[in-house]
């Protein structure tokens, strides 16, 4: 009787088992991306129109989520293109005009702060909840995440692109045996991706009296608009602060940024004539066309210098790629690559139709479909959420797509952020005039005086006492300055 | 009956004494509201503190125009804009009268040659800015490769990035764009002088210098003026090119005034204070359009 109660019992436990199994999970019955969908039919008919960033990074609205959204919901998407430094001063003058030109912003997170003081930006989190977004977003990485998504404690951005500058070079070149003897011999330590900007000098310098012209050690951009990146990065590793957080008095001009300065220009001699002009697709060709060894890219550069996309019509004017299955990846001299730019999706506080919208941007940022959009080889989403990072899809792209994406996380971890205060865009620009006027010839001690005395001057127009808090607040981020 | 004639008399009366201001009256409403409110909006604008930051619109007095006397950044970049202004416009206006010159004599295709001439006037300066900017790239342009040339050797000359190459660069673009259209006000002005007069100071055994400078340059003398006049302004506004070209840099060494409002207003978002470098801008330009109007005697 007992075997028999015990026998019932198993089967009872089975048959609750097997029901449970058979009814699946809630999550798995209905993913965020489904949720969206689901509830966005009901605005079929309309249109969203979103601010994107010109060229392949349009392309994903353009050629592929747009047009699957409107295949699944009957919900249009207009894109309007804007070049990167112009996107945020139109997000701001339509809002300042109430022009509602914009449904779904697609900003730089550094600017989310200025975005939502101006009142430009609906917060997300009633939607969030409402649709069951919470757990995933959990999935997203967490420097993006806990940096990238909220201003105080309100959620107004899916961090969306997981831009970081990592470095890129020719493994076949490094791993060469003469080439290794030879540097040893000379520097007394092996050559190896640079641990330290000293190194990448060394590196750098010995690849270029060795192969120049056929080959320079290195080249990285230098145009405005780009370039100041890469200081903001280099500066914090060498010690720099930007701001005194008491006084709030610009500290850009101190030793630490000065030196990081001076290392650049020092570098330039050891880049191929004229980089001090290069912007990002002439180091892009150069590295494809096997002219540098060594570059500092946003993540498109490994893939397409592995050879992905190589057939797809969009991206026929990249120079085809002599260097794949050459290319090692890893974390910039320093080890704290900037987390360049960025995107986080965004609801305009001006849109006519904000629900529509945040289901546009939870369907877009959802596991499921941000996956497909991070390996479109085309557009230029780089992966952000943890679940990128370990996808076997992403992993087999191409034989050493497994360590590309190592590397992008590893970056993702200890990456520095772009600077993120009250008008945060007036100082950016600020910092590139005066960082094109050191690569010019100015002594970078004065252009960095220059720079400092501008920002000074920005300080007070916004507030000392303001922007104190404002500083505080992203200074005390894990990933504002490297620890 | 009488009444009404009289009235009716009274609207004829009043139609034939004002009709010309009545026709007038759209086109001066239309240019009221697209010219005068929005200098009246700039003006009021000026004298509060809207800053990106704050849509702030208290009263700030004469503040921001007082910041604008310790503005250094202001200065320099007026002078960048004179600096450009003194260069480019006695080329445009020598090369153009040299040109109107040569084609004053007939030739053979002479209207193909002249519409190949005024091709760049036609283009969009945004345009012939970037197109410039890529010719003279270090990597890709042709400028250096045809010095390379020349020279029998490599030439690197980082025009765009270094201070002392910038403005050359710049101006080679500004000459080769708006020549053309000095060539063509010219080139109109000298067909319309009256050919006997030439003549007859030829047969006189009067130079050829002597004759333009006596004889065809009083001729021509108001059209030369608003010609000059028209490109003083537009190189007095110069934007698109050097945006295109350098957006103001390396650092602020080619930041003209406009570029430095623009910069002002849309990229650090100083609403009410470029409202005030505005209205310095008006105020300069009107003192010299006014002077150099009054000087040659059009505007009376």
């Amino acid at each position: 009787m007992r075997k028999a109660t015990g026998i019932k019992s198993l089967l009872g436990a089975l048959a609750v088992t097997g029901l449970f199994a058979a009814i699946p999970s809630a999550s798995q019955a209905e993913s965020a991306a489904d949720i969206a969908v689901e509830a966005a039919k009901k605005y079929a008919g309309t249109e969203l129109t979103v601010i994107w960033e010109a060229g392949l990074q349009s392309l994903d609205p353009l050629n592929f989520s747009g047009p699957k959204w409107e295949e699944l919901t009957g919900i249009k998407i207009k894109v309007v293109e804007s070049q990167v430094n112009e996107m945020f001063p139109k997000m701001m003058q339509e809002h300042r005009a109430k022009t509602g030109a914009y449904d779904i912003l697609n900003a730089v997170p550094a600017w989310l702060g200025d975005l939502v003081r101006a009142g430009a930006l609906e917060p997300l989190d009633d939607y969030v909840d409402k649709y069951k977004y919470r757990e995933e977003l959990e999935d997203i990485g967490d420097v993006y995440r806990l940096n990238q998504m909220k201003v105080g404690d309100k959620i107004y951005g899916f961090p969306d692109d997981g831009d970081v500058l990592i470095l890129y070079y020719r493994k076949d070149i490094f791993e060469d045996p003469k080439n290794k003897e030879e540097f040893k011999a000379k520097h007394g330590y092996d050559l190896a991706a640079p641990a330290t900007w000293d190194q990448f000098y060394d590196i750098s310098k010995f690849l270029t009296d060795k192969f120049a012209p056929a080959m320079y050690g290195s080249g990285n951009m230098r145009a405005r608009g780009l370039f100041h990146y890469f200081f903001l990065e280099r500066a914090r590793v060498e010690g720099c602060r930007f701001f005194d957080a008491e006084s709030m008095k610009a500290t850009v001009n101190g030793p630490g940024c000065v030196k990081a300065m001076a290392g650049f220009i020092k570098e330039n001699t050891t880049m191929p004539p004229g980089v001090e002009q290069w912007g990002a697709i002439e180091s892009l060709a150069a590295f494809n066309a096997g002219q540098i060894a060594m570059t500092q890219w946003w993540p498109p550069v490994g893939r397409w210098s592995a050879g992905y996309g190589a057939d797809v019509e969009a991206l026929s004017w990249v120079p085809k790629s002599v260097v794949a299955g050459k290319v090692g990846y890893a974390l910039p001299p320093g080890g704290h690559p900037e987390l360049a730019a960025g995107f986080s999706m965004a609801v305009s506080a001006d849109s006519k139709n904000k629900e529509a919208a945040y289901l546009f941007i939870q369907w877009i940022n959802s596991k499921e479909i941000s996956l497909q959009r991070v390996q479109l080889p085309y557009a230029l989403r780089d992966p952000f959420r943890k679940s990128h990072f370990s996808a076997p899809s992403y992993q087999a792209l191409w034989p050493d797509a497994k360590h590309y994406l190592a590397a992008l996380e590893a970056g993702a971890k200890s990456g520095v952020l772009d600077l993120s205060i009250i008008n945060t865009f007036a100082y950016e620009d600020t910092l590139s005039a005066g960082l094109q006027a050191a690569l010019g010839g100015e002594d970078p001690q004065k252009a960095l005086d220059g720079v400092a005395a501008e920002w000074d001057k920005l300080t007070e127009k916004v507030g000392v006492d303001k922007q104190r808090e404002a500083y505080k607040d992203w200074a005390s981020k894990p990933n504002a300055y490297p620890n | 009956m009488t009444a009404a004639l009289g009235a009716g008399q009274r609207a004829n009366l009043f139609a034939d004494r004002h009709f010309k201001w009545l026709v007038i009256a759209p086109s001066i409403v239309v240019l009221l509201a697209i010219g005068l409110y929005p200098l009246i909006y700039t003006a009021i604008v000026s004298f509060q503190q809207i800053t990106m930051a704050e849509e702030n619109t208290a009263w700030a007095g004469f503040d921001n125009y007082g910041a604008l006397f310790t503005d250094g950044r202001l200065w320099l970049s007026i002078a960048h804009t004179f600096i450009i202004l003194a260069i480019a416009l006695p080329i445009e206006f020598v090369l153009g009268l040299l040109m109107a010159q040569l084609f004053l004599e007939r030739m053979p295709l002479k209207q193909v040659f002249v519409a190949l001439l005024i091709i760049p006037t036609v283009i969009s300066p945004i345009v012939a800015g970037s197109t410039w900017r890529l010719m003279f790239d270090q990597q890709y342009g042709p400028i250096n490769q045809i010095i390379g040339w020349l020279s029998g050797d490599p030439v690197i000359i980082l025009w765009l990035a270094r201070p002392e190459w910038v403005y050359p660069a710049i101006l080679i673009c500004e000459v080769w764009q708006w020549t053309p259209f000095m060539f063509l006000i010219l080139l109109a002005a000298l067909s319309n002088v009256d050919r006997s007069l030439i003549e007859a100071a030829e047969i006189d055994g009067a130079s050829f210098w002597k004759t333009f400078f006596k004889i065809v340059l009083p001729v021509i003398k108001p059209v030369v003026v608003i010609a000059l006049l028209i490109r003083a302004l537009d190189l007095f506004r110069i934007f698109d090119i050097i945006w295109a070209m350098t957006k103001g840099g390396p650092g602020t060494a080619t930041e003209t005034i406009s570029i430095y409002t623009y910069t002002r207003a849309f990229r650090e978002f100083e609403t009410s204070y470029a409202g005030a470098i505005a209205f310095l801008v008006i105020v300069l330009l009107s003192v010299i359009v006014i002077l150099a109007l009054k000087r040659v005697e059009i505007a009376k």
